[in-house]
C-alpha cells in the first residue's frame, strides 16, 4: 500500500474516529455522573439525524440554524424521558439493572415510533459543503473536515465546561459521590438530568454531521450504539477523556483495518480489539484501575 | 421457590405439564401446534438465560450467540457430512457449552455489571458478523436451507413417528420432552447443593466465598449448561423450521426478546420465564396482523414491567397485597 | 434551634429509629453517643434529608423541614460532615473546600468564609492543589469540616467525625470543633466513646438500638451509673 493511501486511510480514520468520540463521549458522561449503561443511546443519535433530515433537507434550514435546534430538541426529549423514567427508578433499591431494562424498553419504543412516524426510507441528507482539499496525492472532502472539526471543537467545549465551569464542578462531584453532592447543596437529580440530555446532545450532534454520509432511517442507531460500547470499555467506563481517545483509536483501527481486509470485515475488528482489551486490561486502555 | 418444593408448587407445576403434553391430543391444527412449539422453545431458551442472570447474578446480553451457533453448526454439518439431527443436537449443545466456557472465562473476571453485558453482546456480534459474511458457506442473509429433519422412527404401541413440516405433533412431542429435560435440571440445580451455593453467591459473592464455595466454579458451570441448553435449543430450530438466517437467529432482537420475556414473567421466579414466554409469544403472535406495532408493544412492556411491576406477572399476586403499605414508602430526596 | 420530635425511620421493613427526641439549642454542642446499629448515623442523615422519615417532625429555626430536600440544608444553615470525610477523591483540596460553597446563598461571602476557613485550618492553603485521595485521615477531616462551614451554616452536624484518627488528629480536630463553636456555630455530632462524646460537650444523649434511652448535660452523663457501668466498664 503506498504511504499517502495509507495516510488518507488514517485520516478517514480519524473523521470516523471523532464520531465514535462523540458518541462514546455522551455514554462515558452519562455513566460516569448516574451509572446508567444507555442502551437508547443509539437512538437519540437516530432522532438527530431525523430531525435535521427534516430541518435542513426538509425545509431548507441553514445547517447553522438546523444542527443546534435538532441537537437541541434531541437533547430536550432526553431529558424528558429521563425525568419520567430512570429518575424514578434510581430512588429504588436495586436499580442497577432495572435501568439497564428500562434504557433498552426506552430504545425499542423510540425505534418504532420513528419506523410509525417517518417510514422505513432510508433518507438522504446533502453534504453541507461540496468540494475537496487535495494536498499532495491526499484527498479529502470537506464534508469530512467539517465533521472533524465540529466534533473537536464540541468535545473540547465540553471538556472546558467540566473542567472550568460551576455546573462541571457540580457534575463531578455528582460522578464522584452523589451522596457528598448533595450535602453540598447540589441537586443531584438536575444534575443528573443535565447530563443525561447533555449525553444524548452529543449522540444527536454526531447523527447531523454524519447524517450527509449515511442514510437517516429509524435503525440507524444500534450500529453506532455498539460502537460506542466499545469506545467507553476502550477508554475506562465513565471516563470523558478515555472514550475521546478510544473513539479515535477505534476509528483508526477499524479504516487501517479494513484497507487490509475489506468492509465488511469492519464490525468483527473492533469487537475483537473490544475482547482483547477486556483480557488484558478489563478497565481500560487509559483507564486507572480501580479497587 | 427455593429448597424444599412446596405442595402449590408441584401440583400446578405437574398440572400444567400434563396440560400441554394433553393439548395436541385435543387440538390438530397444525398452526396452533406451531405456536406451542415456539412457546416451549422460547420458554427453554429464556430459562436458561435466566439461570445466568438471574440465578448466576451474571446479567449477560449475548446468548443469541449460542443459539445461533447451535442452528448454524447442526445446519451446517447435516447439510456437509449427511451426519442425523438427533445426534447433532447434543453436538450443538456441547458446541455452545465449549464456546461459553469460552466467553464465561474472561467475563468472569470483571464484576461490573456493565462491561460484563458489553463483552457479552460485543461477542454475540462477532458471530452474527461472521456468520453473516461468511456467505460461501452459510449463504449470509439469503437463509441457508436444505437442512435435514429429524429422521423417523417408529415406537411400540404408538408406531411410526414421522417428522414433516405438515405434520407438527412430532416435532411438538420433541419440544416438549427438550423443555421438560430444560425445567427440571433447573429445577435440580435450585434445590441441590450447587443451587443454594448459587443462591449464596447471588446474596454476596463474600457469603459464598467464606461457605467455602468456589463462586467462579459455579458460575461456569451455569454459564456451561446455560449454553449447552440454548445451543440444543438453536439445533432443533435449524432441523425444525430448516431455513436460517442471521438476523432470525443472531440479532440483538432475539436477546431483547429474551428479556422482554424473562421481565414480564418475573425476575428470580422459577415460573417467571416459562410465564413471560408463554405469555409474550402468544402475544406476539396474535399480534402478527398488527405487525409494525409488535416491537413497539415488546418495548412498551419491557419499560411497564420494570417501572410499576419489577415482580413480573410471577409477583403480581404479592405486589397487589403489599400495594396498601406503599405510599408510605415514598422516598424523599 | 434544632428540634426533632417522635422521629420514625425505617429502612423497608426494619424499623431503625423509634420514636426518637432531641434538640440541640443555638451555640451548644450535642453528642449523641451510642454502640454499632444504635441508629446514630441514621438520625444525622434523617435530620438532612439523605434518609427518608416514617414520620415524625423535625425543625430548624422553628421551621418544619421534615420533608425538605437533602440539597436544600445548606440554604437554611445546616451543614453535615459525612462519616468516613467523603472528600471527592478526585478533586483537589480547593475544589473541595470551593465546593462546600455551593449553595446560591453562600457564593457571594466566598472570599471571606475562605479567608476564615484557612485561618482556622491552614492546611488548605499549604495543600490547595494536592488531590484529596493522597491526603491522610486526619488531613480528610479537616478539609471535610473545612468544607462544612464554607456555606457558613448555624448548625454544623458531623456524623463520627473521629473514625479512625489518631489520638493526636482527635485531640487536634476536638480543639477545632471547639474554635469552631467559641465563633457561635452550633454542632450535633455522634461518637461512640463516652469520653470523646459527652467529655467534649454541653449536652449528651444515649442511643440504644434505636431509641434515646438517657438524656443529660456532658458532664452528668460521663457521671450516670449506667453509662459508667455499661460504656466504661467499671463495675
Amino acid at each position: 500500500m503506498p504511504i499517502s493511501l495509507l495516510f488518507e486511510q488514517i485520516l478517514n480514520g480519524i473523521v470516523l474516529g471523532s464520531m465514535y468520540a462523540l458518541m462514546g463521549g455522551g455514554l462515558a458522561l452519562i455513566y460516569g455522573t448516574m451509572r446508567i449503561l444507555n442502551f437508547a443511546h443509539g437512538e437519540f443519535f437516530m432522532l438527530g439525524g431525523f430531525f435535521v433530515f427534516f430541518l435542513f433537507a426538509g425545509a431548507h434550514i441553514t445547517p447553522f440554524l438546523a444542527v443546534p435546534i435538532a441537537v437541541l430538541a434531541a437533547a430536550a426529549i432526553a431529558a424528558g424521558i429521563q425525568r419520567s423514567t430512570l429518575a424514578i427508578l434510581q430512588r429504588r433499591d436495586g436499580w442497577l439493572f432495572a435501568t439497564i431494562a428500562a434504557t433498552l424498553g426506552i430504545s425499542i419504543i423510540l425505534q418504532n415510533v420513528a419506523l410509525l412516524l417517518w417510514g422505513e426510507r432510508f433518507q438522504s441528507v446533502p453534504y453541507y459543503i461540496e468540494g475537496t482539499l487535495a494536498v499532495g496525492d491526499i484527498r479529502m472532502a470537506y464534508q469530512r473536515l467539517l465533521i472533524l472539526a465540529v466534533a473537536l471543537c464540541s468535545l473540547a467545549l465540553v471538556g472546558l465546561v467540566l473542567r472550568y465551569t460551576r455546573f462541571g464542578l457540580a457534575v463531578r462531584a455528582t460522578a464522584q459521590d452523589q451522596e457528598a453532592a448533595k450535602v453540598m447543596g447540589i441537586s443531584t437529580e438536575r444534575i443528573n438530568t443535565a447530563t443525561f440530555a447533555m449525553g444524548a446532545g452529543l449522540a444527536a450532534l454526531a447523527a447531523t454531521m454524519l447524517a450527509p454520509l449515511i442514510a437517516v432511517n429509524p435503525w440507524m442507531g444500534l450500529p453506532l450504539l455498539l460502537k460506542a460500547f466499545v469506545v467507553v470499555v476502550l477508554g475506562g467506563l465513565g471516563s470523558f477523556k478515555g472514550a475521546i481517545l478510544g473513539g479515535i483509536l477505534l476509528g483508526v483501527i477499524e479504516a487501517v483495518g479494513m484497507s487490509m481486509t475489506s468492509a465488511e470485515w469492519r464490525d468483527v475488528i473492533s469487537y475483537s480489539v473490544l475482547i482483547a482489551v477486556i483480557w488484558l486490561r478489563p478497565w481500560g486502555l487509559f483507564g486507572v484501575k480501580e479497587r | 421457590m427455593f429448597g424444599a418444593p412446596t405442595r402449590t408448587f408441584s401440583v400446578n407445576f405437574a398440572l400444567f405439564l400434563v396440560a400441554l403434553a394433553l393439548f395436541p391430543v385435543f387440538v390438530r391444527d397444525s398452526y396452533y401446534l406451531h405456536v406451542g412449539i415456539l412457546c416451549m422453545l422460547f420458554a427453554s431458551f429464556a430459562l436458561s438465560w435466566h439461570l445466568v442472570t438471574g440465578y448466576g447474578g451474571l446479567k449477560t446480553f449475548g446468548h443469541q450467540a449460542f443459539f445461533g451457533i447451535g442452528a448454524y453448526f447442526s445446519a451446517l454439518v447435516s447439510i456437509h457430512f449427511g451426519i442425523s439431527p438427533w445426534l447433532l443436537l447434543l453436538v450443538a449443545g456441547i458446541v455452545a457449552a465449549i464456546l461459553g466456557l469460552l466467553i464465561a472465562t474472561p467475563v468472569l473476571r470483571i464484576r461490573s455489571m456493565p462491561h460484563v453485558a458489553i463483552v457479552t453482546l460485543s461477542f454475540a456480534e462477532i458471530i452474527r458478523a461472521v456468520i453473516s459474511n461468511w456467505r460461501d458457506v452459510t449463504r449470509g442473509e439469503l437463509g441457508l436451507w436444505g437442512i435435514r429433519t429429524f429422521e423417523s422412527f417408529s415406537l411400540p404401541l404408538i408406531g411410526a413417528v414421522s417428522f414433516t413440516s405438515t405434520d407438527k405433533v412430532s416435532f411438538y412431542y420433541l419440544m416438549f420432552l427438550l423443555f421438560a429435560l430444560v425445567c427440571f435440571t433447573v429445577l435440580a440445580i435450585m434445590r441441590s447443593q450447587y443451587g443454594l451455593a448459587i443462591i449464596a453467591m447471588r446474596e454476596s459473592e463474600n457469603a459464598a466465598d467464606s461457605l467455602g464455595v468456589n463462586v467462579v466454579k459455579y458460575k461456569l458451570f451455569l454459564f456451561a449448561l446455560s449454553a449447552f441448553f440454548v445451543g440444543v435449543c438453536g439445533s432443533f430450530y435449524a432441523h425444525y423450521l430448516l431455513i436460517l438466517t442471521p438476523s432470525a437467529v443472531l440479532h440483538i432482537e432475539v436477546i431483547i426478546l429474551v428479556i422482554a420475556m424473562t421481565l414480564v414473567g418475573g425476575v428470580g421466579t422459577f415460573a417467571g420465564p416459562i410465564i413471560g414466554a408463554f405469555l409474550l409469544t402468544i402475544l406476539g403472535e396474535w399480534l402478527r396482523g398488527f405487525g409494525d406495532y409488535r416491537m413497539l408493544i415488546y418495548g412498551t412492556m419491557i419499560l411497564l414491567c420494570v417501572m410499576f411491576f419489577p415482580g413480573g406477572v410471577a409477583k403480581l399476586g404479592s405486589r397487589l397485597r403489599e400495594f396498601g403499605g406503599f405510599s408510605a414508602r415514598v422516598a424523599r430526596r | 434551634m434544632l428540634e426533632v420530635s417522635g422521629l420514625n425511620v425505617k429502612y423497608g421493613d426494619a424499623q431503625v429509629l423509634w420514636d426518637m427526641s432531641i434538640k440541640v439549642g443555638a451555640g451548644e454542642v450535642v453528642a449523641v453517643m451510642g454502640p454499632n446499629g444504635s441508629g446514630k448515623s441514621t438520625l444525622l442523615k434523617a435530620i438532612c434529608g439523605l434518609v427518608a422519615i416514617h414520620s415524625g417532625q423535625i425543625k430548624f429555626e422553628g421551621k418544619d423541614i421534615s420533608s425538605m430536600p437533602a440539597h436544600n440544608m445548606t440554604s437554611i444553615g445546616m451543614s453535615l460532615v459525612l462519616e468516613r470525610r467523603r472528600l471527592f477523591p478526585s478533586m483537589t483540596v480547593m475544589e473541595n473546600v470551593m465546593l462546600g460553597a455551593y449553595a446560591k446563598h453562600a457564593r457571594d461571602k466566598t472570599k471571606e468564609r475562605l479567608a476564615w476557613v484557612e485561618e482556622l485550618f491552614p492546611i488548605i492553603r499549604e495543600r490547595r492543589d494536592q488531590i484529596a485521595s493522597r491526603m491522610s485521615g486526619g488531613e480528610q477531616q479537616m478539609v471535610a469540616i473545612a468544607r462544612g462551614l464554607m456555606s457558613g451554616p448555624r448548625l454544623l452536624l458531623m456524623d463520627e467525625p473521629f473514625l479512625g484518627l489518631s489520638p493526636k488528629m482527635v485531640s487536634a480536630i476536638v480543639t477545632l470543633v471547639q474554635a469552631i463553636n467559641k465563633r457561635g456555630i452550633a454542632v450535633l455530632f455522634n461518637e461512640q466513646n463516652v469520653q470523646l462524646s459527652f467529655g467534649n460537650a454541653h449536652r449528651g444523649y444515649l442511643l440504644e438500638s434505636g431509641r434515646v434511652v438517657l438524656e443529660g448535660a456532658g458532664l452528668e452523663m460521663l457521671q450516670n451509673e449506667t453509662v459508667k457501668r455499661v460504656y466504661l466498664g467499671s463495675h
